[in-house]
């Protein structure tokens, strides 16, 4: 379980910039074997939230427990996707699989077992030893799950990490990911800019809003598991039509209220 | 681990495309250099100067200095010397760069150092080391790091700066230490760069070798160049320049061997923007 209690972060000014308050005062908690999913526009602190709980970045107020201890910067119980895919480009399609198990200093034969397993698990075989520019940008995506499933993490982390790929290649993911998470029912926290992929996955979304950044709702996703095999009826579900119109609708009022505060303070200057 | 990703990297190449682009290239510059040694026999014959001699006037010269043993000689005692010379700029190059790219307050230190001397020109330098070092190879030595052995700091120092933030931050989110940041993923990522640098500072090496030679004891190449050029000899002067080329490609092409054992990861368009954007610095 993660409980997140009064969480604030503050980039500090650079420049001529002000300083920025990122998060403020946010309260969250993700149960065991949840999948999360956070939405928000560009800038709400979506990704810093999750780099915080990676132990990426530091905060400046609340607190941060992970199943009832203080979290401390990285840790083997979590692992993370990213948008970039950030793999080695040097390194085969195998090592960068069994690269977590390779820090940790498993032995060469049995972290290459394991990410055999994995690859096999993310529709790769074959590609072992290939290296990932010889890879389309949603097989990249797959190596970068692998290779976060492959050190077993309790709690995945996924900063839009279908954000870079076209269209048909997200669906297709999408739809593997709920493969996997139902048969290994990790606890996700899953960020996105997508209604859609939103309420697809998630079992819980939240709403997150810009300046400072905040939680303005969590939304139970009321949509029936396993929901792999029943994508398609899903989308087409009146029930999800409503959940992500309702979703669009109040993003949309953020958007307006920030151009409407921003050309306040333009008249105003 | 880097080691074996490049011997698989190496077993499965992605495709032939890079090869079919190299062999017209060869072509074409076999092309080139037959072009310019017909022009330079030409007009040697020609014009009938002493300071150009005709290329086969050169090559008859070149033949006697090696049948007498002087070219030979000279070589090896000027290879001895670009080895150790080189082998010091890449071990102290590669480390102070380094150790400049990962520290910030190292750098800063050395920085200006670093940019002053690349700058300077070299053989000034020359009278110092050889009042230092007296005769010997050792000033020549000297001024053979001090040709190349910045522009690998310049560009391990790059090459460290523009490692992608993102691998870093994955190595860092699955937990590696410091060590192993810099080992995994530091390292294979700065290495194209880095070899880049070696690579235009192998060119420089062996220009520093015949400049040393030259200006501070008349050994090796250096002191064939500068009895033949007392003599106004232009047919050995030609000959020995003609040698140093030939040392110089030869070494420039097996560094590209190791950068290629190395970096063999890289794309093609890459490959050819960095040795573009190097060979401009």
């Amino acid at each position: 379980m993660i409980e997140i209690g009064g969480l604030s972060k503050i980039f500090p000014a650079r420049g001529k910039d002000a300083p920025v308050q990122a998060i403020q005062g946010l309260d969250l908690t993700v149960k065991d074997g949840e999948f999360l999913t956070v939405l928000g526009p560009s800038g709400c602190g979506k990704t810093t939230l999750l780099r915080i709980v990676a132990g990426l970045e530091p905060w400046d107020a609340g607190t941060i427990r992970i199943d009832g201890r203080d979290l401390r910067g990285p840790g083997p119980d979590r692992a993370m996707v990213f948008q970039s895919f950030a793999l080695m480009p040097w390194a085969t399609i195998l090592s960068n699989v069994a690269f977590g198990l390779e820090l940790r200093g498993v032995g060469k034969a049995e972290r290459e077992a394991r990410a055999i397993e994995l690859i096999e698990m993310v529709g790769l075989t074959g590609f072992e030893r290939r290296l990932p520019l010889d890879l389309s940008g949603g097989m990249q995506q797959r190596v970068g799950l692998a290779r976060a499933l492959a050190v077993d993490p309790e709690i995945l982390l996924m900063d839009e990490p279908f954000g870079a790929l076209d269209e048909q290649t997200r669906r297709l993911l999408q739809e593997e990911l709920l493969v996997i998470w139902e048969q290994t029912r990790k606890t996700v926290i899953f960020i996105t800019h997508s209604m859609e992929e939103a309420v697809l996955l998630g079992d819980r979304v939240v709403l997150m809003s810009p300046r400072p950044g905040r939680i303005v709702d969590i939304v139970e996703v009321p949509l029936e598991r396993p929901r792999a095999s029943a994508v398609d009826s899903i989308e087409g579900s009146a029930e999800f039509a409503a959940i992500t119109s309702d979703l669009w609708r109040r993003l949309r009022e953020m958007q307006t209220f920030r151009r409407h505060q921003h050309s306040k303070t333009v008249s105003a200057a | 681990m880097s080691a074996t990703a490049v011997k698989t990297a190496r077993a499965h190449p992605p495709d032939p495309l890079p090869i079919r682009r190299f062999t017209p290239r060869i072509g074409s510059s076999v092309v080139a250099l037959g072009i310019g040694a017909v022009a330079w026999e030409v007009i040697g014959q020609l014009w009938g100067v002493r300071f150009l001699p005709p290329l086969s006037a050169v090559l008859v010269r070149l033949v006697e200095l090696t049948q007498d043993g002087l070219i030979l000689q000279s070589l090896a005692s000027s290879l001895r010397n670009l080895a150790i010379g080189f082998g010091i700029s890449l071990v102290v190059g590669i480390g102070v760069g380094l150790l400049m790219g990962a520290y910030r307050k190292v750098e800063m230190a050395l920085d200006w150092w670093v940019y002053a001397l690349d700058t300077a020109p070299t053989l000034v330098f020359a009278p110092i080391f050889f009042a230092i070092f007296g005769l010997g190879p050792e000033p020549i030595i000297a001024i053979i790091i001090m040709y190349g052995i910045f522009t690998i700091i310049v560009n391990t120092v790059t090459a460290i700066h523009t490692v992608p933030g993102s691998l870093v931050e994955m190595g860092r989110s699955y937990c590696a230490t410091d060590r192993q940041l810099f080992w995994k993923i530091i390292l294979p990522a700065a290495t194209p760069l880095i070899m880049a640098g070696v690579r235009i500072a192998m060119g420089k090496a062996v220009k520093g070798m015949i400049n040393g030679e030259m200006f501070i004891a008349a050994v090796g190449l250096g002191a064939v160049v500068m009895n033949a050029g007392r003599r106004f000899d232009s047919a050995a002067l030609l000959a020995v320049l003609i040698v140093t080329i030939m040392v110089a490609m030869v070494t420039i092409k097996l560094v590209q061997i190791v950068d290629e054992r190395l970096t063999g990861w890289l794309p093609a368009t890459q490959r050819a923007r960095r040795v573009r954007g190097g060979s401009g610095a």
